[in-house]
């Protein structure tokens, strides 16, 4: 197995892995939606709210926000060993908003939830959670917990996770350069030189196949395929967690599963000899 | 996660597994069907929202399902930690 970072900041990472098979990245973009954990504002409890959103609307919207999570010095709340509805130091953190508009209309925005976490914060302080007129109130404390994106959405740590076949094309000698492929390409994958048809951009290929119906020529000397071990694996992450902690954490986590899985089928073998 | 066999005889197996889905299963699926000493293997997840499959292994009889299921779960764990370092590296590098 082959791997190489195509791209990577704060938020995203591109890496075109090598022999490996589409059960196996599958797996991992699937955990990577469903099982890794990160952070988000689980309850609520509203004090006073005097704005023209219902307790339950605001609620949805701080949920929604990314909060940036640390998944070292925090347990989900069914693994934490205070085994309490409420939560404990290690499995709860608590967000406070106490906004009152004193003069004239306000938009009250993320950065004004306080934490008692400096750590666990919203990711952009620039998210609108609601707009007050004036003499209007919010007063709230959120209650923030891990949690697994197979749960609810807001406890996904990726806005998006995708893989794709590395694409191949091959044009033979017999092109007459014509550039009907140049101009259909939604993707701008192909260039016009001279009389001839050059690739220019490989990977923003996604198989779509128009370049080879758009060929004047019979039979058409492009031939567009994939590479079937190669994958172009993207990942953008919410802000929660870095892409690298995040498919790391996937990884660990598939090791566990699989782990457990043994551990279950040797059982049985025992339970019935 | 709980293992219950449903059938089972010399060459066959066929269990309900609870709290996996199609993750877990398609990656055991594809990697049975790899083994030439398996003859067919299969799973099913019968209720999209319960989160219980239902795997199905048969092989042409020189071993057993069960350990076949095994090796398969062993040698996906291989490529897996394989992933995780060759991923470390890179990462280390860039």
């Amino acid at each position: 197995m082959e791997i190489e970072v195509l791209e990577k900041d704060e938020k995203n990472m591109r890496l075109l892995i090598r022999g490996t098979n589409v059960p196996h990245v599958n797996a991992l973009r699937r955990i990577i939606m469903t099982e890794v954990p990160c952070m988000a504002v689980d309850e609520i409890v509203m004090l006073e709210n005097s704005s023209i959103l219902q307790d339950e609307i605001v609620a949805h919207r701080l949920g929604l926000i990314p909060l940036k999570t640390d998944l070292d010095s925090y347990n989900l709340p069914e693994e934490c060993p205070c085994k309490s509805e409420f939560g404990c130091n290690l499995c709860r953190v608590t967000l406070t908003l106490d906004v009152e508009a004193k003069e004239g209309t306000k938009t009250v925005y993320s950065d004004e939830l306080k934490s008692e976490n400096p750590e666990i914060a919203p990711v952009s302080g620039k998210i609108p959670l609601v707009k007050l007129a004036k003499e209007q109130k919010i007063r709230l404390e959120a209650y923030v917990r891990l949690g697994k994106g197979k749960n609810h959405a807001k406890w996904q740590p990726v806005s998006m996770c995708t893989y794709k076949y590395m694409p191949k094309i091959e044009i033979s000698k017999n092109c007459d350069g014509c550039g009907k492929c140049v101009d259909i390409c939604p993707r701008n994958v192909y260039a016009k030189t001279e009389n001839k048809v050059e690739i220019r951009n490989l990977m923003a290929c996604i198989l779509c196949m128009d370049c080879v119906e758009a060929c004047t020529q019979n039979p058409p000397p492009i031939e567009v395929s994939w590479e079937k071990d190669t994958f172009i694996f993207s990942l953008e992450s919410s802000g929660a967690l870095s892409p690298e902690r995040i498919l790391s954490e996937a990884i660990k986590i598939l090791d566990k599963q699989l782990k457990e899985f043994e551990s279950q089928i040797k059982v049985k073998k025992i339970e019935e000899s | 996660m709980k293992v219950k066999a449903l059938k089972k005889t010399a060459n066959e197996l066929k269990i309900e597994v609870e709290g996996v889905g199609h993750t877990l299963c398609n990656l055991l699926q594809k990697r049975l069907l790899e083994d030439a000493h398996v003859e067919s293997a299969g799973y099913d997840v019968p209720h999209p929202l319960a989160s219980n499959a239902i795997i199905y292994v048969r092989t042409k009889g020189r071993m057993k399902a069960e350990e076949v299921l095994q090796s398969a779960v062993e040698k996906i764990r291989e490529t897996n930690k394989e992933f995780g370092k060759e991923l470390q590296k890179v990462l280390k590098k860039a």
